[in-house]
């Protein structure tokens, strides 16, 4: 399952979004002049270490690379090919690193307080007439939805491991994205229904 | 006459769903607190209260929800009529339920700091304060629903429409969520195939094939629905049944 919000009410739940924001900013920014292998290996330590500062069921959130390993292994190979093997290895600790700490600000974040976060960034959108509070919306939605469609590909597998006895095929794509379209329109109607994506009170102005 | 402003009433009203006519010159005044809607699968039920909070245009006559006329626009439509759909996954916007109920308090103009305390009070009151930081998707269903009716509940509604939305849940859990339901001051029209949780209703409506069937005390109307849809079942498939 995808690893999302953790309830808690640890330093890092009660520490702003803005300030978590900026730190991430700020540490993907120092990885690159700082190249060498300690820093990165420091770097993961540390990242690793803040999770642990969540107890036990926060150093279990570290599990969610693990899809991400075999990306890793090709990254790793790639720079063995090229024959550089210290580069690899600074690579792949790097992104986990980095993929790790981005976790670790979204299991510690409301949605809501991430949205207020962002949003200020999305107001020179307005120029274009986009609203930034839509966008901000449409990022709470994907991080919502994830496990909803996960979910929805399960069953689908289901159904066809049920008649074919195989568990996974390229013909399940074209019934999910059919899916995926329908539960657009639901969500379209549920959001509606509540006043849309710019609310109520902006009517009244 | 019936106080308006507590009353549904549609008065010659028809409905379009993609070009095609789904409700036909349907009139009725609902000034009942509760008031239960049945007819088969594809009757139109679905496409009427659609209209009440404007997800549906009305295309000819006139309808008026609780003072407000369809005519004022789908917004005003959509503050005096709460919705529950069938599926809570659908429904629910937000990772946590705490967010969730939030949100709809911002989207009346609520501040954010107000919201979250509302928020927090309306989950202690109904006793699951403790669900409010889960993660939805972790949620059982029943819980996902409740939430869903407490995020539509926290925006103060004057009615309250509910469309299938205990389809998929255990009888304890429906038993459970339709105690919660009669406790409320809000006006509700409740579509449901569960002929016997509508027995306790003021009134009950049946559509059939976009009309007004029947509209009557729970009684009567249940009993000659279930008459009428029980004769001739066996050639259900044939399509003799439908026609």
């Amino acid at each position: 399952m995808i690893s999302l919000y953790m309830a808690g009410n640890s330093w890092a739940h009660k520490l702003p979004a803005r300030v978590k924001l900026i730190f991430l900013f700020v540490l993907s920014l120092l990885i690159i002049p700082f190249n060498t292998l300690w820093f990165s290996a420091a770097l993961l330590v540390f990242v690793v270490a803040l999770y642990a500062t969540l107890g036990r069921q926060g150093l279990e959130k570290v599990k969610v690379v693990r899809p991400l390993l075999w990306m890793m292994g090709i990254i790793f190979l790639v720079h063995v090919f090229l024959g550089d093997i210290e580069q690899g290895i600074i690579a792949v600790l790097r992104l986990l690193a980095m993929v790790l700490l981005a976790n670790f600000i979204s299991i510690t974040t409301h949605m809501e307080a991430l949205m207020d976060a962002v949003e200020p960034l999305f107001r020179p959108l307005r120029v274009f007439g986009m609203s930034p509070r839509r966008i901000s919306l449409a990022v709470a939605l994907v991080i919502r939805f994830v496990p909803v469609l996960l979910a929805v590909y399960a069953s689908l597998q289901e159904a066809y491991k049920a008649r074919t006895a195989h568990a996974n095929s390229w013909r399940l794509l074209a019934p999910f994205a059919l899916h995926a379209i329908k539960m657009t329109d639901h969500v379209a109607e549920a959001l509606t229904a509540r006043g849309g994506a710019d609310g109520f009170d902006r009517d009244k102005k | 006459m019936n106080d308006t402003s507590k009353t549904i009433n549609f008065d010659h009203v028809s409905i379009e769903r993609s070009g095609l006519t789904i409700i036909s010159d349907l009139s009725v005044a609902l000034p009942d607190q509760r008031v239960g809607i049945i007819g088969r699968n594809g009757s139109g039920k679905s496409t009427l209260v659609r209209s009440l909070n404007g997800l549906l245009p009305v295309s000819a006559g006139s309808l008026l929800v609780h003072g407000v006329s369809a005519e004022e626009g789908a917004k005003k439509l959509a503050r005096v009529t709460g919705f529950v759909f069938q599926n809570p996954d659908h429904q629910l916007i937000f990772p946590t339920a705490l967010e969730e109920l939030s949100f709809g308090l911002r989207q009346i103009g609520v501040g954010k700091a107000d919201a979250k305390v509302q928020s927090l009070a309306l989950l202690r009151d109904h006793g699951i304060e403790q669900l409010g930081e889960r993660p939805v998707h972790e949620l059982s269903e029943g819980q996902k629903q409740l939430i869903c009716i407490l995020a539509v509940l926290i925006m103060e509604p004057k009615l309250l429409v509910l469309d299938e939305p205990f389809s998929s849940l255990d009888l304890r859990t429906r038993v459970a969520l339709r105690r919660k339901l009669e406790k409320l001051d809000q006006q509700i029209l409740f579509v449901s195939h569960e002929l016997d949780a509508l027995s306790d209703y003021d009134k009950v409506l049946w559509i059939e094939d976009g009309k007004l069937k029947q509209f009557g005390v729970p009684a009567d109307v249940l009993a000659d629905y279930q008459a009428h849809e029980l004769s001739g079942v066996d050639l259900h498939f044939e399509g003799v049944a439908r026609a």
